[in-house]
């Protein structure tokens, strides 16, 4: 366990009957820091999470923690009596005196923007002011390592930015190590320091967001990451995001437009080159089905083939 | 039909004067009923807890077998108690047989597959993910067993009224272990019994009055503290609103 690590695994493994669910996970978090995990349905998230905060033995490897570490599981299951008895009763299990419960549970729901709601009974509450009392739980035990299973889940655009933006801003603001599991990139941008990516149990690439989100290690992990565009180039494929390709009638890649999905604000096109297929979204009209279109790519990533 | 209108007046009346034998009677079946009903509490409410909240291999068949005890016929159940406490069985040196206590015991019998059953049932409808939640914060086991009851009032509350009247209402079990006996062991339900063989209408129709005033009353009153229950804690501002 390096110095300043408050929590530290090595070699992770988890099995369940004969299928491999974590292998060989390392993962350190440092004080003031969050490290955002990002990875498919099934690829390992919350069991990681899991072993990291000891509900589940691993099969191998070890975890080391310097403090304590409490969970937010996915579920914002809270009990049937008022939000603030909630925040201290989840204070009481953590064994935070009495006397300080009424005060830290009350800075807690300030802290997420919900310290109106304090006497309302929890299950009257709305899904997203459910997941916010259920995160200010969390922060009101003051850990010293915080891990948060999928904050954001079950919740519509609008609330998920607003409390995207204000956990964001909770955790830039402590001193402590947070490991956020989410499930996609925006999150990821909004909250880590650092990422790790998980793919089939092990980890696929770990580092800054700009080096993991941008520049992915592998054609999987870029793949997951919204690289949907492929072309082959010798014993590489350029991977390209649908925002990083161009239409441009005097770009030097050519190719015809197979199909066209409309999206938020235009249209989303698939178009097939000879090396292979890219997307790229394109305002209203947009150029119809069979229109053979000029391209340019804005950077993109070129991956050794495997 | 006039034997009808003559047991509600008898019943009326011994209520009323408080005739002594009644008052007896009623005292033991109150007697019966709360301190078997407390028994199967004690002991039903930690397996219905542990069977509820555990994961663990035979969970569902112990449930299972809570559950099937809920149909525990009784006399069987009373025919049991009274072979193994006769003198000659093998718990005859405690005398509990035709006792107010061998009542209490095959009564508490009867009333545990409820408490058990109906309690799990009640912890398994809570959202596990609150007891995840609680664990991950560091809860002790204690701790998780109070969260689940308070969680579950409502049901295990409801455990506890179809215990009691269980208890109150019941007659076999009562009969073989306690005896009936006339101002030691019988109580409403098996003094109606009695006076039904003994020809006395119009006193087993009072004491089925009794009986099903007793029966109210306890059910009333703990139905009123499971709702009251179901609402604590909300403490949701008042809100208005207008027809438009």
């Amino acid at each position: 366990m390096s110095a300043e690590a408050t929590l530290a695994a090595r070699d992770l493994g988890v099995r369940r009957g004969r299928r491999e669910v974590l292998a060989g996970v390392d993962i350190d978090l440092h004080p003031g820091e969050t490290t955002a995990v990002l990875g498919p349905n099934g690829a390992g998230k919350s069991t990681l999470l899991a072993v990291l905060a000891g509900l589940l033995s691993p099969a191998c490897g070890w975890v080391e923690t310097r403090g304590r570490v409490a969970s937010a599981a996915q579920a914002p299951a809270l009990a049937r009596r008022s939000v603030r008895a909630n925040l201290e009763l989840g204070m009481s299990w953590w064994g935070v005196p009495r006397a300080a419960r009424r005060q830290r549970a009350l800075a807690a729901l300030a802290a997420l923007g919900v310290e109106g709601l304090a006497e309302r009974h929890a299950h009257t509450l709305s899904g997203g002011e459910a997941r916010r009392v259920h995160l200010a739980r969390v922060l009101a035990v003051e850990p010293d390592v915080l891990l948060l299973d999928e904050p954001f889940a079950g919740l519509d655009p609008s609330a998920r930015a607003d409390l995207l933006d204000d956990v964001a801003g909770v955790l830039r603001s402590s001193a402590r190590s947070t490991c956020v599991v989410v499930h996609d990139r925006a999150e990821a941008w909004a909250l880590a320091d650092r990422v790790l990516v998980l793919l089939d149990g092990r980890v696929a690439a770990a580092g800054p967001p700009p080096q993991v989100l941008d520049r992915p290690p592998s054609i999987e992990v870029a793949r997951f990451l919204g690289f949907s565009g492929e072309l082959a180039d010798g014993g590489e494929v350029v991977m390209a995001r649908p925002g990083q390709v161009r239409l441009d009638p005097a770009g030097p890649l050519r190719g015809r437009v197979a199909r066209r999905v409309p999206v938020e604000d235009g249209v989303r096109l698939e178009i097939e080159l000879a090396r292979g297929r890219l997307h790229a979204l394109a305002p209203l009209p947009g150029p119809e089905l069979g229109t053979e279109v000029g391209l340019r790519l804005e950077g993109a990533v070129r991956l050794p083939r495997r | 039909m006039g034997f009808i209108w003559e047991g509600v007046e008898e019943a009326f009346e011994l209520i009323v004067h408080g005739d002594a034998e009644v008052m007896q009677i009623l005292g033991v079946t109150l007697h019966v009923a709360v301190f078997s009903t407390a028994l199967a509490l004690l002991f039903g409410l930690p397996c219905g807890l542990f069977f509820g909240l555990g994961r663990f291999r035979g969970r569902r068949l112990g449930i299972a077998m809570f559950n099937a005890g809920l149909g525990l016929p009784p006399v069987l159940v009373g025919l049991v108690v009274f072979l193994l406490f006769l003198r000659a069985g093998p718990f005859g040196g405690l005398e509990l047989l035709y006792t107010v206590n061998g009542v209490i015991l095959a009564q508490a019998i009867l009333a545990f597959p409820i408490v058990a059953a109906f309690t799990a049932s009640a912890v398994q409808a809570v959202p596990v993910g609150l007891f995840e939640q609680a664990q991950l914060l560091g809860a002790s086991r204690r701790q998780l067993w109070a969260l689940a009851l308070r969680e579950a009032r409502v049901g295990v509350i409801g455990a506890a009224i179809a215990a009691l009247g269980s208890a109150l209402s019941e007659v076999g079990a009562v009969v073989l272990v306690g005896g009936n006996i006339h101002g030691q062991t019988q109580t409403l339900a098996s003094a109606i019994l009695t006076e039904v063989a003994s020809g006395e209408y119009a006193r087993a129709i009072a004491f089925g009055i009794l009986l099903l005033g007793l029966i109210l009353i306890c059910g009333a009153a703990l139905t009123l503290l499971q709702q009251r229950g179901e609402g604590d804690g909300a403490a949701t501002p008042a809100r208005r609103w207008r027809a438009s």
